[in-house]
């Protein structure tokens, strides 16, 4: 990306350099990547399961609709079997998916909001603004982010935006430092001098050309930031101040059957794989976005 | 250099205070005291004399310094939940199983991942580099709490090998310890390799292969030493953040260590021992920051003989 951009497009390219965009490349360098191919493509799957839950399933998440056949193991009707409440484990499953992926979406959002201008403005701006920045992350280094998060979920008991408030709280200092980064390199160059010289606010180059110019970084932060959230959210009602019941929760579903998984292990398992699968495939394509958008970046 | 580590020293002290004012407001935060229980409600009189017992009426900056006061003397106060003993005395049993398992896995899990990392990287794009990210992405994107979980299923539901949970004979330790392990192995492999790849790519590796030396010297000699630094740099820092992980550990196998300690002080509004809890592992990653950053410029040629740090 930084080498196309610094070739200025005003300039008459040859006609046998055929120009690709940059967007061309990087979807070429992330579909050679077939880790990161194949968890985009499970990640899109359980994506369309959390949308049409309702057309998959015939009962609601909390309908205890089968009582009678409580802890029933998985069958050809009950794919993942039924719980103890006599709820079908397999529509808990996927409505456990929106939970899960929509905390995780709102609350990369929120990382975003806070972490894009935060970040933006101390990689410009610098000096007292940037180390008052910087000072703030170094206190967010040094306080492990559950351990807190432990003590913001009793502080607010529970519930879902809370959550979401919670890990953006957290999310947003990788975006700041991924941002930062970015507008630093860039603030020297050519093009920012020139709008510099005619006059332009802070606040412009920062908007029009500072921020645009960190789209990689940005996106990157962005899905990086998915799969912490959605692992802060399970962690957290795995003890249960997290998401509260009856909300179907993987982290909730896996405390409960961990309880019951010495004699009914479907109750542990099922959690415990689409929750697995899920955070697995998020960061595997955060990893080959990361890599396919800004190989400069890659390994940090 | 004395320069340098006076200036770190003073900025972590500052972190530190920062970090333990934010700890006492939220603690003061949390609705609902140690007295508010449900089971046996108090009369208000009673209520307000235990609350000035144990200093809770007075202004928060003042509960502030002398609980501070109290904890440069190394005393925490009283846990709510088991009057009859000191936090300190109890951190002073619980912190025994926690850094027995803890510490017993990542002295088994970073060497492993050490290797594991070595061999990707001297063996780029073959199977092993590809287990080696394999394992290292598992390790470090799955929750501790699912890898339990799966360990408890597969060892001891399924296989009957190991006890499920417990504390007491090693074979109960076993499965914890694998837990714990995970972490630091993953962290490792993926450490390990990325300072072998960025050391075998300097050029005084290719000088010293134009200078006719044998693979083995260059990678035992040069390219382990060179890679060794940030490998020894993120040592610290991990080992105390085996105290996050423990919460979830110790509450699957049932161990009384630490981490169970500070659930039960969360569910249970104990604020002295939570506190102190916190306090404890925010002072500990301050240290062990300081410690590798000291350690860092100290191995560091560049920087110990330059005297400019990052």
């Amino acid at each position: 990306m930084t080498d196309l951009s610094a070739a200025s497009p005003a300039l008459p390219r040859p006609e046998s350099a055929k120009r690709r965009s940059p967007l061309y490349l990087a979807w070429r360098r992330f579909a050679a990547n077939r880790a990161a191919l194949g968890a985009g493509i499970v990640l899109v799957i359980i994506i369309l399961l959390a949308i049409f839950a309702p057309l998959i399933s015939r009962t609601g998440p909390n309908e205890q609709a089968f009582l009678t056949k409580s802890l029933a193991f998985p069958s050809s009707e009950h794919w993942f079997g039924i719980d103890d409440l006599g709820r079908d484990f397999f529509t808990r499953i996927i409505y456990g998916a929106r939970v899960s992926l929509g905390i995780g979406l709102s609350a990369a959002v929120f990382s975003l909001v806070l972490g894009l201008p935060l970040g933006a403005l101390a990689g410009y701006l610098g000096g007292r603004f940037d180390w008052a920045i910087m000072r703030v992350i170094e206190l967010f280094s040094v306080v492990p982010p559950l351990l807190a998060a432990l003590l913001l979920a009793t502080l607010t008991r529970g519930g879902v935006w809370a959550i979401v408030l919670i890990a953006g709280l957290f999310g947003w200092v990788n975006v700041c430092l991924l941002v930062r980064a970015q507008v630093k390199s860039f603030r020297e160059k050519e093009f920012i001098m020139a709008a510099q010289a005619l006059g332009a606010s802070p606040w412009h180059i920062v908007w029009r050309h500072l921020i645009p110019n960190s789209v990689s970084p940005v996106i990157v932060g962005f899905v990086l930031a998915i799969p912490l959230a959605m692992m802060l959210e399970a962690s957290l009602s795995f003890l249960g101040i997290g998401v509260q019941p009856p909300t179907p929760s993987w982290g909730q579903m896996i405390n409960v059957g961990m309880n019951f998984m010495y004699f009914y292990w479907h109750m542990a398992v099922f959690p415990v794989l689409a929750l697995a699968v899920t955070i697995l495939a998020a960061s595997l394509l955060g990893d080959g976005l990361r890599d396919a958008l800004d190989p400069t970046l890659k390994g940090r | 250099m004395l320069q340098f580590i006076i200036r770190r020293t003073l900025s972590m002290l500052a972190t530190f205070f920062v970090v333990s004012v934010i700890i006492f407001l939220m603690m003061h935060a949390i609705p609902g005291g140690p007295f508010d229980g449900y089971e046996m409600p108090l009369p208000d009189n009673i209520k307000a004399k235990l609350m000035a017992q144990l200093g809770l009426d007075k202004p928060l900056w003042e509960q502030y310094l002398r609980y501070m006061w109290g904890v440069f003397h190394l005393d925490f106060g009283v846990p709510y939940q088991s009057p009859g003993e000191t936090v300190m005395g109890l951190i002073a049993h619980a912190w025994v199983p926690s850094l027995v398992l803890g510490g017993l896995g990542v002295l088994i899990g970073a060497p492993i991942g050490i290797l594991l990392g070595m061999a990707a990287a001297l063996n780029r794009n073959s199977w092993i580099d590809y287990l080696a990210s394999g394992i290292a992405t598992l390790g470090l994107t799955i929750p501790v709490f699912v890898i339990s979980t799966l360990l408890i299923l597969v060892f001891a539901v399924w296989l009957h090998w190991t006890p499920a949970s417990g504390w007491g004979e090693p074979r109960r330790w076993i499965l914890p310890i694998m837990a714990y392990a995970a972490v630091p192995l993953a962290t490792y492999a993926r450490y390990a390799r990325s300072a072998m790849l960025d050391t075998l790519n300097k050029p005084f590796v290719t000088v010293l292969r134009a200078k006719g030396l044998s693979e083995r010297r260059i990678i035992f000699q040069h390219v382990l030493r060179n890679s060794a630094i940030p490998m020894i740099t993120i040592f610290l820092p991990m080992f105390v953040g085996i105290a996050t992980g423990s919460i979830f550990v110790e509450a699957i196998f049932r161990v009384p260590g630490l981490g169970a300690y500070f659930v039960s002080s969360i569910q249970k509004r104990d604020y002295p021992l939570e506190m102190a809890l916190m306090l404890m592992i925010s002072a500990l990653f301050c240290i062990s920051y300081l410690i590798s950053d000291i350690l860092y410029a100290l191995l560091n040629p560049r920087i110990r003989l330059g005297g400019k740090a990052r």
